[in-house]
């Protein structure tokens, strides 16, 4: 078999996870180069198979590429540091992680999955088989593969998550559904729990798109610099005249401060808006305290720190649209938003 | 189309009609031309008797109607609309500052319409079947000039108010160096959220610009103020001053300033001043107060 | 913190102390500068202070509140505090915010500042009547 014949079923396997054509494009050809220089090794017959778990694998160990840098750290010392045998360790636990995620898929799940991943079965065809539509198909695949991403993590670190919140959180940042990360509140999990952030961090960065959203930790004074200035340039590129770019980091100042000074840790997500119109939305959530009358801290008296003094209410005044919600005990979130060209 | 006029059309085509032009138009055009200054007349009297033009002298209605007059005559002689265009371009460039509105430009043209077709009448009536030819001949070209006409008065006045928009906008940078270091701000009209923030906004960078000390601002063509107004101005007054600017404000009405103190505006804090005049001497006096101590106390 | 480039510079000019703001400076970077200006103001018996702040894009509450104690603790230590360098932008967004300015002496820059101290006295701070 031509490995060139590969080339179409190793591009629809890198392709389903990778969403960047041209990082697709360079794990295509590190796929193929690995079979390549396998080639010699293995079956005739299992030259097809083979592909499928190294581009998966090329694909995961992507992800894990922190994970990789932190694994190799001990190795310093290590005094025959081969790069190839610590690819092939890295690539038997993937193989054992990738089974053991497989196994976790449901019957028809994982019998589907295979079906359209290896034997390149069309939805369509699917469809007939399973009575169902192609967008269904496509549909559950997706959701399969969300789940096969989350149980695939969950098996590398060989242990279950810590809380029943943590699956529906990771599934959710796996499938990339924004609705749903907010229905389960993903990125407050995701503050609470350690084990999450740590496992979510290949999720969540594949799901991000690079350009329209900015995230920012806010744990110390410093953060709060970092976070408006980010906002601001921001802006900038949204085309925001000066006064509404200064405005915006003032009031991002003002939001993140409170995270600083009330809670252990949180963190402000800027977003670029397009739809309905041209804006800049900045989300500060924390794991804190939380405010107990959120009306009051917002009220706007003639000067406004003679309230609560968080500083919501001039916060408020400076942006266009402001909302804040609090729970006493898990901590607050301030969703503010800025209007291009609003009164 | 009544019957009337279908029994006017029948027998003659359009090719027929089209010679008629050809031949009728010019002896039609010299008829004008040899009444010109008893119908150019006819026509200004009937335009001062439907009182249309009246923001000009009538040495101007005179001149202009026969200009108009002319170039009606000639469209009529050569079918070219391109010089009537022209004209009418012209014509409107000089009338629309006047105040000329766009129903007396085309009530002018149709009245000429009007006492040339009565002529016309009057010279054909006894041939009943040729005055029907000739104002067959006459008629679409005649529409076709107040047409022409009409359009570019209409094009020239967009064209206008366009323009006095542009300079409206340009304008509206009001804020005005009167003298070294002084700045005076006049706002006129409603004062909504948006152009109060682009009035401080402009205010604050001419500050800086013009290294100003003292700004009036003017708000006696402001209507009325209410509690946003009233924020936003007392605001401007703190912003000016964290720029090193004194804000004295003049035009400040009996009504306003009890409006003002009703919804707890704290009138102590402002510098306000009666009228415009006062304002510049109470600045003036600052200011001159200020130059008392020469620069040459810092030293360079 | 103590290395790197410097944030903020106190330079004596006679009896004046002029302190420039270099670069946006967090919540323990500003209080820093005012225990360092508070105290260079009582060790070289300042008369006037100046602190320029041409160089911040953003003034929020905490750097308000800042500046204010400085002013009113060089009072107690009689000098007078003069800021100057707002930016237009910078200062709208104050008096949007809602912060009380009316405390602080306020000049266009430096030259202004200076000038201010050595005896003219526009603009003066809160009512004028």
């Amino acid at each position: 078999m031509e490995i060139t014949a590969l080339v179409p079923l190793v591009r629809r396997i890198v392709a389903s996870r990778v969403r960047d054509a041209a990082t697709v494009d360079d794990l295509v050809q590190e796929t193929l180069a690995r079979v390549l220089a396998a080639a010699g090794r293995i079956e005739p017959g299992m030259l097809e198979p083979y592909a499928i778990v190294t581009a998966r694998n090329v694909v995961t160990s992507l992800w894990r590429e922190q994970d990789r840098q932190r694994r190799n750290q001990h190795r310093v010392v290590d005094l025959h540091p081969s790069e190839a045998p610590d690819a092939d360790v890295l690539a038997r636990e993937d193989r054992d992680a990738v089974s053991a995620a497989l196994r976790r898929l449901g019957e028809r799940e994982r019998a589907t999955l295979l079906a359209h991943e290896v034997a390149g079965q069309d939805t369509r065809s699917l469809a007939a088989e399973l009575g169902s539509t192609a967008g269904a198909v496509a549909a559950q695949l997706n959701r399969t593969r969300a789940r096969l991403r989350v149980e695939y993590l969950l098996a590398l670190e060989a242990t279950d998550p810590p809380t029943d919140r943590c699956r529906p959180v990771l599934l959710a940042l796996s499938s990339g559904d924004r609705r749903r990360q907010r229905e389960v509140d993903a990125a407050r999990h995701l503050l609470e729990c350690g084990f999450c952030a740590g496992l979510s961090q290949p999720l969540v960065d594949r799901g991000r798109s690079r350009d329209d959203e900015i995230h920012v930790a806010v744990r110390a004074d410093a953060d709060v610099v970092a976070a408006r200035q980010a906002a601001r340039e921001a802006g900038a590129r949204l085309g925001f005249p000066p006064t509404d770019l200064t405005a915006i980091a003032t009031a991002v100042s003002e939001v993140t401060r409170n995270v600083v000074k009330f809670a252990e840790a949180g963190e402000a997500v800027i977003e670029l808006l397009e739809e309905p119109r041209r804006g800049i939305r900045v989300v500060v959530r924390d794991v804190g305290p939380g405010i107990p009358d959120v009306a009051q801290a917002l009220q706007d008296g003639f000067s406004t720190y003679a309230g609560l003094g968080l500083g919501l209410p001039g916060a408020r005044r400076l942006m266009d649209e402001f909302t804040v919600v609090s729970e006493v005990g898990r901590g607050t979130t301030v969703t503010m938003t800025k209007w291009w060209g609003e009164r | 189309m009544t019957s009337n006029e279908d029994g006017r059309a029948t027998g003659r085509g359009p090719a027929e009609k089209s010679r008629d032009a050809d031949v009728l138009l010019p002896e039609l055009v010299a008829h004008l031309r040899e009444h010109r200054t008893r119908l150019r007349q006819e026509w200004t009297t009937r335009i001062g008797d439907a009182h249309l033009l009246q923001a000009m002298t009538s040495q101007e209605v005179a001149a202009e109607t026969t200009s108009v007059y002319d170039n009606y005559v000639e469209v009529l002689e050569t079918g070219s609309v391109e010089a009537l265009q022209h004209y009418a371009r012209d014509l409107s460039e000089r009338i629309i500052p006047r105040g000329v509105e766009t129903h007396e430009v085309v009530g002018i043209v149709l009245l000429l319409r009007d006492v040339l077709a009565r002529s016309l009448f009057e010279k054909y009536q006894r041939d009943f079947a040729l005055l029907n030819r000739v104002l067959d001949a006459y008629e679409p070209a005649a529409n076709r000039i107040a047409n022409t006409v009409a359009v570019s008065f209409v094009d020239e006045r967009e064209r206008v108010i366009r323009q006095q928009q542009d300079a409206i906008l340009e304008l509206s940078t009001p804020v005005l160096p009167v003298r070294e270091r002084l700045l005076i701000l006049p706002i006129i009209g409603v004062l909504d959220s948006e152009r109060a923030k682009q009035l401080t906004v402009q205010l604050l960078n001419g500050i800086r610009t013009h290294r100003a000390k003292v700004v009036v601002i003017d708000i006696t063509g402001v209507p009325a103020i209410d509690q946003t107004v009233a924020n936003h101005l007392v605001q401007t007054v703190d912003a000016s001053r964290l720029m090193g600017a004194n804000v004295i404000i003049t035009g400040l009405s009996p009504d306003i300033a009890r409006t003002l103190v009703t919804i707890g505006v704290d009138l102590s804090k402002m510098d306000t001043v009666g009228d415009l005049q006062g304002g510049l001497e109470e600045a003036e006096r600052m200011l001159g107060y200020a130059s008392a101590h020469p620069d040459g106390a810092m030293g360079p | 913190m103590s290395s790197g480039p410097r944030l903020f510079s106190i330079l004596k000019q006679g009896p004046t102390l002029i302190a420039s703001i270099h670069t946006a400076l967090d919540d323990s970077q500003l209080e820093r500068f005012r225990e360092d200006l508070v105290d260079r103001i009582g060790r070289d018996r300042a008369r006037g202070v100046i602190i320029d702040l041409a160089a911040l894009d953003v003034l929020d509450s905490f750097a308000t509140r800042v500046l204010r104690d400085i002013a009113e603790m060089a009072r107690l230590r009689g000098a007078q505090t003069v800021v100057v360098g707002i930016q237009p932008e910078v200062a709208f967004v104050i008096v949007r915010l809602g912060m009380d300015t009316g405390s602080l002496v306020t000049a266009l820059d430096l030259e202004e500042g200076l000038e201010h101290l050595a005896g003219a006295t526009l603009p003066t701070a809160g009512p004028h009547r």
